[in-house]
């Protein structure tokens, strides 16, 4: 829609409007690279001058776990440029999760890990074992605080802290970006310290340890640091690129303590089960591409590309692309997504234990995100602008659709006994989620 | 000598940074277009939160556009 001014002159009107889009774009200038929510309105009321972004995620597997997760993260920028972040998640799981045992041709009683009487199920013929008494609770909240240091320099600072059942994790990060080449280049480098304790529901098996055993010890802690380089570049008027190289070490209690390995004899019969035995700790290594491009005054897309690898003998390589078309002047758009991922196992996965080759010092685990397996991920999202309320302009909400399916790439030889089940099923989630910010 | 994939990555990245930059990028006033929300690196950063916390809990890789932390117990 066009307005007809009635008032001031022509000539007027139009050097009063270049000189608006010149303001505009010079105060837009860092907005590119910006990690900064919009300006603080002058209004005074509850979140009045905050930015507010929520979403409500509902995920499902297919016959295993389902989540529910409401997000929530406020943002303000303060008049001398300081910026401050606050976040706050929470995640509702249940269930039926995958203990790491194979399917077999004769039904599998376990027990959970609860050790209560009423928690003994039982996996018919031919069914992934899956502990159907799955559920947890996960409460995450963080904070960022970001502070110019000089013109070219910025420090941010934050942490975040989450609370389940049987896990707690506190981490910290500091990073510091220096922009130059007239801020068409910015080089940020952080740090981050995690540190991680768990109390897993009926204590912790001994990693190895027979499943029936149960020899247990208390609580266990695993710690991780990690750095990030990274550099953006401003390519053309429409070209944005960022570059990270990442490493991070975790060392500690590196196991997943509910989950087990099938051990099997030469004619492939069940004879037992251990619980899983992973290295004490994990050095990754990891490199980011992305790139935004505006094709068109509607058409942008974005792809990053991942490459990751770690002393596990983890290979991985992800390609995701967002292509966004808007629509009536940018009022809604839709956003198709596409991504491709595929990952090596850790040299010490194994879906079986062979009783006559077991080694009871050495590591193993069946657990299958560990295995050799590619995953594609179809999405789309629509987003609308909707009429602001109080003193905002406008808000928008947004609603997206996601199909992840996982399939398994490398089949080991399996006993006569093996045959006919299906040994490495493919993991299909659904991911539904709305949006709205103001 | 055998150079790996990463260590590649790396005198990419090295390269990048010492020579190329200083003849790329824009004036202050030819910033419109990167200007608007898509262009922005966390133009939808609740999306990639919710995305990355799925991914975490099911693929034995995390990170690369931020810290690979994971706070989460789920791997």
């Amino acid at each position: 829609m066009q307005l007809k001014s009635k008032a001031p002159p022509a000539k007027a009107a139009n050097t009063r409007r270049r000189l608006m889009a010149a303001s505009c774009a010079l105060l837009s200038a860092g907005a590119a690279r910006s990690q900064e929510p919009s300006a603080a309105s002058a209004h005074s009321g509850l979140l009045e001058d905050w930015s507010v972004d929520s979403a409500l995620a509902y995920y499902h597997e297919n016959g295993r776990v389902t989540a529910v997760e409401p997000v929530v993260d406020v943002s303000k920028v303060f008049a001398d440029g300081q910026s401050l972040n606050l976040n706050a998640t929470f995640d509702a799981l249940s269930g039926a999760s995958p203990n790491g045992a194979l399917p077999s041709h004769s039904p599998q009683t376990f027990t959970s890990p609860s050790g209560k009487a009423g928690h003994i199920y039982t996996i018919a013929p031919g069914q992934l074992p899956a502990d159907p008494h799955y559920s947890d609770a996960r409460f995450a909240f963080g904070g960022n605080w970001t502070k110019p240091l000089t013109r070219v320099d910025q420090l941010s600072l934050g942490g975040k802290f989450s609370v389940e059942d049987d896990f707690v994790s506190a981490t910290v990060n500091a990073s510091i970006a220096h922009d130059f080449n007239d801020k068409n280049t910015t080089l940020s480098f952080g740090l981050f310290n995690e540190f991680d304790s768990l109390h897993p529901v009926g204590n912790t098996p001994v990693p190895g340890s027979d499943f029936t055993s149960l020899v247990r010890e208390g609580g266990k802690t695993k710690d991780g640091v990690g750095a990030l380089l990274g550099i953006t570049q401003v390519m053309t008027r429409n070209w944005l690129s960022e570059f990270n190289l990442s490493v991070d070490r975790f060392k500690g209690y590196m196991n997943d303590p509910y989950k087990i390995t099938s051990i099997i004899d030469s004619a492939g019969n069940t004879t037992g089960y251990e619980y899983e035995s992973r290295p004490d700790q994990r050095l990754r290594k990891s490199a980011y591409w992305e790139n935004r491009v505006a094709w068109t005054s509607q058409v942008s897309t974005a792809l990053s590309l991942r490459y990751m690898s770690d002393d596990w003998a983890v290979r991985s390589d992800t390609a995701q692309l967002h292509l966004r078309w808007s629509l009536s002047n940018r009022e809604r758009y839709i956003e198709p997504t596409f991504r491709w991922y595929r990952q090596t196992a850790a040299n010490f996965y194994t879906p079986f234990i062979l009783d006559t080759a077991k080694q009871s010092t050495g590591f193993e685990s069946a657990d299958s995100r560990l295995s050799a397996f590619h995953a594609l991920t179809y999405g789309v999202k629509y987003a609308q602008k909707l009429p602001g309320f109080g003193g905002r302009a406008e808000s928008e909400f947004s609603v997206r659709a996601e199909y992840y399916q996982e399939t398994f790439n490398e089949h080991v030889p399996v006993p006569a006994g093996l045959q006919g089940l299906d040994l490495y099923p493919s993991l299909k989630a659904i991911l539904v989620q709305f949006g709205w910010r103001f | 000598m055998k150079i790996g994939r990463l260590s590649f990555l790396w005198l990419i990245a090295g390269a990048a940074l010492v020579s190329g930059c200083s003849s790329l990028g824009v004036k202050p006033w030819q910033r419109d277009v990167l200007a608007r929300e898509e262009m922005r690196l966390d133009a939808n950063p609740l999306d990639g939160a919710i995305d990355d916390h799925m991914y975490f809990s099911k693929e034995a890789s995390s990170g690369g556009r931020s810290f690979a932390g994971g706070g989460c117990g789920c791997n």
